[in-house]
């Protein structure tokens, strides 16, 4: 049998790492199972407050409308007839995705309420309005 | 050449396969998940929204109470201009007369969200969780 050049010098094991990596990889398997590869919208807008504003866990795609209408979407800024197209491939993908849409406090209703119309006709159901949970 | 030959070849490798490699690979991808994961906690408020299917809501409906928010802000109760803080009296003083009724808000186009939003909360404080948004020309 040919003797390899590089072999280990000795069989010495050391510290059996079977535990660790059991627990290494049940870490992995939990930050895999929490990652919820959120959207974000990729801008920061002034955001109304309101007292009566509750966390949603699973809002993950948002939608962020700027105050003088400009629509922001996965950090680019996009026109309001590609929100429909966008969402109905975001949903394909994961269907149990929810939407938050965050107006700035000085954006038309308008707007808003026609980004609230194309995330519909794209078939998501659950969507709300971002708010700062702030005095009010 | 079997003169050479290593310990590792000997019956006392029992070891198995060597674990190692693979727990650094593991910890790199624990590594990249935990860097990866972000915990973004939105806060809201819903709101349902009539979709064009549906019947548009009735501006005669007198079972729902009314609120407008006109462009410049103003806001409208019973064809009487309220302040942001009277929404929630006046709210509370119609579900009191109508329990079931929901709250319907017709916003114009260019009523800005901040208020819109302001209303929405002050009805929520007033009880009511039922409330459809709509805009008007």
């Amino acid at each position: 049998m040919q003797s390899r050049r590089h072999a280990p010098e000795t069989e010495e094991t050391g510290i059996d790492l079977a535990p660790m990596l059991d627990f290494t990889v049940n870490l992995l398997i939990f930050f895999i199972i929490t990652t919820s590869f959120i959207k974000e919208a990729g801008i920061t807008v002034f955001k109304p407050e309101a007292v009566t504003a509750e966390n949603r866990q699973s809002g993950n795609l948002l939608i962020a409308i700027r105050e003088n209408g400009d629509i922001w979407m996965d950090r680019r800024r996009i026109e309001m007839r590609d929100v429909r197209t966008l969402m109905e491939r975001l949903h394909i993908e994961r269907p149990d995705d929810t939407v938050v849409i965050i107006a700035d406090r000085e954006s038309n209703a308008g707007v808003l309420a026609e980004v609230m119309d194309e995330v519909r006709l794209a078939g998501i159901q659950i969507m709300s309005i971002a708010a700062d949970p702030g005095a009010g | 050449m079997r003169k050479r030959r290593h310990s590792g070849e000997g019956h006392e490798s029992s070891t198995g396969i060597d674990l190692a490699p693979m727990l650094d690979f593991v910890i790199n991808l624990l590594i990249f998940f935990i860097i990866t994961a972000v915990f973004v906690k939105e806060s809201g408020l819903e709101v349902n929204r009539p979709t064009a299917f549906e019947t548009p809501p009735d501006e005669n409906d007198s079972e729902s109470i009314q609120i407008q928010i006109l462009d410049n802000g103003e806001i409208w109760v019973d064809n009487r201009p309220v302040d942001v803080r009277a929404v929630r009296a006046n709210v509370e003083r119609m579900s009191a007369v109508n329990p079931d009724s929901g709250v319907l808000i017709l916003a114009q186009e260019e009523a800005p969200t901040g208020t819109l939003v302001e209303v929405v909360d002050q009805v929520h404080l007033g009880g009511i969780y039922n409330i459809t948004f709509s805009t008007t020309q």
